[in-house]
C-alpha cells in the first residue's frame, strides 16, 4: 500500500473513528485522559479490524440540508403518532389499508435504507418490502379511502426521498417540478457520475 | 432554570405516557398486523422519545447524552423491526390481504410469477 493510499483510507474512516470516540466518552460520561486515549485506541482499533467499504462515494454532506432533514424528520415523528392515536381512537378497528408501490429515484444501499427508515417514521406509512433492484419501495399506508390517498402517499414518500438525497448531496438539485411522478430518467441522481475531487469516493 | 426544566418533564411525561398507552390501545384495536405495527412503530416511538427527553431535562447535564442516545438508536432501530415483521408477516400470509383497499406489491409478484397465493394456506400462517 503506497503512502498516499493510506492517508487516502485513514481519510474515509475518520468520521467513523469520531463517531466511535464520542460514543465512548458519552456513554462513560466523563472526559479524563484515560477516557479520551482509550476510547481513541478502541475506535481505531474497531475501524482497523472492521474495515468498512465505501457506503456512499462521492458524497458530501450538507449540514444545512442534514439539520433541515433533521427538523422534518422530528414533525413527521410529532405528526404520525397524533395520526397514529387518532386512527385508534376514531376508526379503531375498522382502519383501510393499501400496499402502494413507490419507484425511488436513488440508487444507493445507505441512500435506499435511509429512505425506508424516513418513510416508516413518517405519518402513516411503513415500508413493508425493499425491491432493491428494481429501485422500488412497497409502503404499507394507513388510512387510505380513495385512490387520490394513494397518490398522495407515494408523492409523500418521493418528497421525503427528495430530502434524503439533498442530505448527502449526491443528486443535483432537482429542476422538475415537487409533483414528479419519479418515472423520469434513471441516470438523473444517484451516486454513479458524482466524481468527487475531495474523496475520491469509491476507486479502489 | 429548574422551574422551566420542571415545567417541561411535567409536560413531556405524560404526553409520553399518553402517547405509550394509545400505542398499545391501537395494538389491541386495530384489525391486523400492518396496521397494529403502525401502532407499535410510530406512537409507541414518539412516547419513548417524550419520555426521555423529560427524564432528560432533570437528570444532571453528564447523563443526558446517554438518554439521547438512546433516543438516536431507537429511532434507527424501530424502523428496521417493523419492515421485517412486516415483510415475514406479508410473506407467511399472516397479513389479512383481502382487508387491504389497493396491494400494489401483490401485482408485482403476480407479474414477477410467483404470486403469493401459490404459498402454503392461511391457516398455517396464523399459527
Amino acid at each position: 500500500m503506497t503512502g498516499r493510499e493510506k492517508t487516502h483510507r485513514i481519510r474515509h474512516h475518520l468520521p467513523m473513528v469520531g463517531w466511535l470516540w464520542l460514543l465512548w466518552i458519552l456513554l462513560w460520561g466523563s472526559v479524563g485522559p484515560v477516557v479520551l486515549v482509550g476510547g481513541l485506541l478502541v475506535a481505531l482499533a474497531v475501524v482497523g479490524t472492521f474495515s468498512l467499504p465505501p457506503v456512499l462515494p462521492g458524497a458530501v454532506p450538507r449540514p444545512l440540508a442534514i439539520g433541515r432533514l433533521l427538523i422534518a424528520l422530528l414533525t413527521d415523528l410529532i405528526g404520525s403518532g397524533t395520526a397514529v392515536a387518532w386512527q385508534v381512537l376514531r376508526y379503531g378497528g375498522k382502519t383501510s389499508a393499501a400496499i402502494v408501490e413507490v419507484p425511488l429515484r436513488v440508487d444507493s444501499d445507505l441512500l435506499i435504507t435511509a429512505v425506508a427508515e424516513f418513510t416508516t417514521i413518517a405519518p402513516g406509512t411503513l415500508v413493508v418490502e425493499i425491491d432493491r433492484r428494481r429501485q422500488r419501495l412497497y409502503v404499507h399506508t394507513i388510512p387510505v379511502h380513495d385512490e387520490a390517498d394513494i397518490a398522495r402517499r407515494r408523492e409523500a414518500v418521493q418528497s421525503v426521498e427528495r430530502r434524503v438525497a439533498r442530505a448527502v448531496g449526491t443528486t443535483r438539485r432537482r429542476t422538475g417540478p415537487p409533483g414528479d411522478d419519479g418515472s423520469g430518467p434513471p441516470g438523473d441522481t444517484g451516486t454513479g457520475p458524482s466524481p468527487d475531487p475531495d474523496r475520491g469516493g469509491s476507486t479502489p | 432554570m429548574t422551574a422551566v426544566s420542571d415545567v417541561a418533564t411535567a409536560v413531556l411525561l405524560p404526553a409520553g405516557a399518553i402517547f405509550c398507552l394509545l400505542g398499545s390501545v391501537g395494538l389491541l384495536r386495530f384489525p391486523d398486523i400492518g396496521s397494529r405495527l403502525h401502532a407499535a412503530a410510530k406512537a409507541q416511538t414518539l412516547g419513548l422519545l417524550l419520555i426521555l427527553s423529560g427524564t432528560a431535562a432533570q437528570t444532571p447535564l453528564r447523563y443526558a447524552p446517554v438518554l439521547l442516545l438512546v433516543i438516536l438508536f431507537q429511532l434507527l432501530t424501530a424502523p428496521i423491526t417493523s419492515q421485517i415483521v412486516g415483510r415475514t408477516a406479508y410473506r407467511v400470509q399472516a397479513l389479512d390481504r383481502r382487508k387491504l383497499f389497493r396491494d400494489e406489491l401483490a401485482d408485482r409478484l403476480a407479474l414477477d410469477g410467483t404470486p403469493v397465493d401459490a404459498q402454503p394456506s392461511s391457516e398455517d400462517a396464523d399459527r
